[in-house]
């Protein structure tokens, strides 16, 4: 018996460094496993809480972070560690598998917990995943994107809080900030990414020709590459989500009136009609007519990538997330990358570029293995662990301390000392708002005019929002 | 003095009979069907969250909705153009390859190949086919010398649905010739012949005779071909997104992204509903105007 309690002690502190587990204190009127009742939901007598598991409503052991912290729901009752416990770790990243399944081994070895991985295509992830990590049979750990999905997850109360957990600690705080909702760090994002065109550093040298800093250079950049047989910017209009990358991003940064103005188109506080927008769609469908390959809107991601990496386009224009995917087609491609300023010449520009933090890793509030679902975020989140993920994936990282020893990875990490915009294509929350706005872009590359473009795409928000 | 007739009481254990069938219905038609209706009157925001209800507003909301009025336009623009195509060239290819010879039999199966692909694949297929930068037209068309006329396909508005249309016609068409087949298999020679001996040309033969009385099988590949037109949200997702512009945004993928990437779950089923009674309405207008091609049938039928 006193072992027992020796290795569930044991098992409860390692949740977190700083974490302490107190005896049970009231076992007399609760105990850890028994029923409790309605009325008691959420609420705790010493170290157990009473929580919901599907119908049931069961006494559970708690952690508790530090003297003030929020419990957290630890090991279940009875169990002295979490060995030979299996939790589901729920994603979109297929290529990241590998590098997963390294890490899981190092993991399971460690501490005896299993992690079956389900992977679902990013496209497919809201409607699959949200539906599947809801009952808690799957997706102990998962993941989301930054704005509207990760929002609706936590409305629906699928995250445990993290606030109080030690690991948190080890991320850069400005960087997780997109996994925080009201007050509370419920979500912790794993990737620091950089939303601009990915540009052929050798290729540019061997053309004999300078990027130009202003977009209004580009056009005469864009015709000197192409007299030598090359695409300037290979763009996957034929996909919104990566398509919007280029557009809804570094095309907005330095347009925006203020650094929030999606978030109020979203609401209906901001109009697409307005000269800021329209002004970019002008930039854009300029760039898009002398810049983009042949076929635009019918080029999707894959064919965009081979095209970059093929050398024949000298940029993509997605991000930093496809620098491992060119890389496997070109392992000799030397990358850099750029977003031309959108200000008028010789005016400031308030940013240089776009970052996004990205692949929000979440402890799922229904799962009967919270302990050990922690335990693998915990393990995740360690600057060792971070430092494989991030070279085996190509992909920054937002914990503090990782050391690069990719080349690519080594070169574009200047970009997070520069001033840079989070991301304002996730801003959004209302996504037919967001595939409005969107859409006006892909209809001036189409040929609409901007004004045009901009004047339906507000109407068709107007039409969401319910304004007349 | 005659029996009076006994009135025949249903027998307790033939509906038992039917009964597990009803269940299977009832459980995986009527009540979802139901289900959605209801849920139209909600704004529900997924499954993890309680819905609310609205009544009306989720409809009155699609009259401002110009997005579901494009995607309701395309898919039926889509489906007149397939159906109208898929008739004309199945029924070209049956009256060619009616005759049971071993070519004949070889090129049904060979256009009947590609209905048993998996619509994922069909997709594939068609994307490596249309990838403007080393897709096989491009690579036709450079090989001839003639790369500056490489086609927009799938990247213009204007064009982007037809070329989606001839993969919805070479995915079906095989099915659609052996209907037809089978329908023109069924009429008497005698009939045929006997128009020929009074001096009938082989186009009055068609008009007057054949066509008349493929009115069966003429109203299975419609009807057929109508549903899956409306059904093709595989070829879309995997092809265009419903893009560019959502010139290929047809109605079940916009539903389908209403719901599972918008999360609107209540508008979706508003819009599921109103997707049921257009393709109801498009089925009647269709089954009318095929009575009529079978009215005509009847002053020639034996």
């Amino acid at each position: 018996m006193q072992r027992r309690s020796l290795a569930a002690l044991a098992a409860l502190v390692t949740i977190g460094s700083s974490s302490l587990f107190i005896p049970s204190a009231n076992a007399q009127a609760a105990k850890a496993g028994g029923k409790c009742a309605k009325k008691q939901v959420n609420k705790t007598i010493g170290t157990l809480i009473c929580k919901k598991e599907g119908k049931a409503l069961v006494w559970r052991e708690v952690a508790v972070v530090a003297s003030t912290a929020a419990p957290v729901v630890a090991t279940p009752a009875g169990q002295d560690d979490f060995k030979g416990t299996e939790i589901s770790f729920v994603h979109w990243r297929a290529e990241d598998k590998a590098v997963f399944d390294k890490l899981i081994d190092a993991f399971t070895a460690k501490t005896g917990i299993k992690v079956k991985t389900n992977i679902y295509p990013s496209n497919d992830y809201q409607s699959n995943a949200l539906n599947l990590i809801k009952d808690g049979d799957l997706g102990d750990v998962f993941t989301a994107f930054r704005g509207a999905q990760f929002f609706n997850m936590a409305k629906a109360g699928l995250y445990t809080d993290l606030s109080n957990q030690s690991f948190v600690k080890n991320y850069v705080p400005n960087l997780i900030e997109p996994g925080s909702f009201d007050g509370k760090q419920l979500g912790l994002p794993y990737q620091l990414v950089f939303n601009m065109p990915i540009y052929n550093v050798d290729l540019l040298k061997s053309l004999n020709l300078t990027l130009p800093a202003n977009v209004n250079d580009l056009p005469r950049f864009c015709k000197a590459v192409k007299d030598k047989g090359i695409t300037p910017i290979a763009w996957p209009g034929g996909e919104t989500a990566n398509a919007g990358q280029l557009s809804m991003n570094g095309f907005m940064m330095n347009n925006f009136p203020t650094d929030d103005t999606f978030t109020k188109v979203d609401t209906g506080a901001a109009k697409v009609t307005d000269f800021w927008f329209t002004r970019s769609l002008q930039q854009f469908k300029e760039t898009a007519d002398d810049c983009f390959q042949d076929n635009p809107l019918g080029t999707n991601t894959n064919g965009a990538i081979a095209l970059f990496a093929q050398e024949k386009a000298l940029m993509l224009a997605t991000g930093t997330f496809h620098m491992g995917s060119a890389l496997a087609l070109n392992p000799k491609l030397n990358m850099q990358l750029y977003v031309p300023l959108t200000t008028k010449p010789g005016d400031a520009a308030k940013y240089e570029g776009i970052y996004n933090s990205a692949f929000i890793l979440g402890v799922n509030a229904k799962s009967k293995k919270q302990g050990a679902a922690l335990k693998f975020v915990e393990f995740l989140s360690d600057p060792v662990n971070a430092e494989i993920y991030a070279n085996g994936t190509s992909q920054h990282s937002t914990i503090e301390g990782v050391k690069y020893t990719k080349k690519e990875l080594q070169d574009t990490a200047i970009w997070a000392k520069k001033k840079t915009l989070l991301a304002p294509r996730f801003q959004f929350l209302n996504l037919d708002v967001r595939n409005a706005v969107e859409k006006s872009f892909i209809d001036v590359v189409g040929g609409k005019s901007p004004q045009a473009a901009a004047a339906e795409a507000q109407s068709t928000i107007d039409g969401k929002l319910g304004v007349k | 003095m005659a029996k009076p007739a006994r009135v025949k009481r249903p027998q307790l254990s033939l509906v038992a009979f039917a009964a597990p069938a009803i269940a299977v219905y009832g459980a995986f038609f009527v009540f979802p069907t139901l289900r959605t209706l209801w849920y139209g009157f909600m704004n529900w925001q997924g499954p993890s969250t309680q819905p609310a209800w609205v009544g009306l507003e989720n409809y009155k909301s699609l009259i401002d909705d110009s997005v579901f009025r494009n995607s309701v336009s395309v898919s039926l623009k889509f489906m007149t153009v397939v159906v109208l195509a898929q008739v004309a060239i199945s029924l070209f290819y049956s009256v060619k390859l009616v005759k049971n010879t071993k070519t004949t039999v070889f090129l049904r199966a060979l256009y009947f190949f590609p209905t048993i692909l998996a619509s994922t694949s069909v997709a594939f297929i068609w994307a490596f086919v249309y990838d403007p930068a080393s897709g096989l037209v491009r690579s036709v068309l450079d090989l001839i010398g003639l790369k500056s006329y490489s086609p927009s396909m799938l990247g213009s508005t204007h064009t982007a649905l037809y070329f989606l249309v001839i993969v919805q016609i070479w995915f079906h068409i095989g099915q659609m010739i052996l209907v037809f087949v089978a329908g023109l298999q069924q009429i008497p020679g005698e009939l045929l012949e006997a128009a020929s001996i009074d001096g009938a040309t082989r186009l009055q033969v068609f008009w007057k005779i054949t066509w008349p009385l493929l009115a069966p099988a003429t109203a299975i590949v419609v009807a057929y071909t109508t549903f899956q037109t409306f059904r093709s949200f595989e070829l879309v997702y995997n092809l265009t997104e419903g893009g560019p512009a959502d010139a290929t945004r047809v109605l079940s993928f916009h539903i389908y992204r209403q719901a599972f990437e918008a999360g609107e779950y209540g508008l979706a089923a508003s819009q599921s509903v109103v997707f049921m009674v257009i393709v109801l309405a498009v089925t009647f207008l269709q089954r009318r105007a095929l009575r009529l091609v079978r009215s005509d049938a009847r002053v020639f039928a034996p």
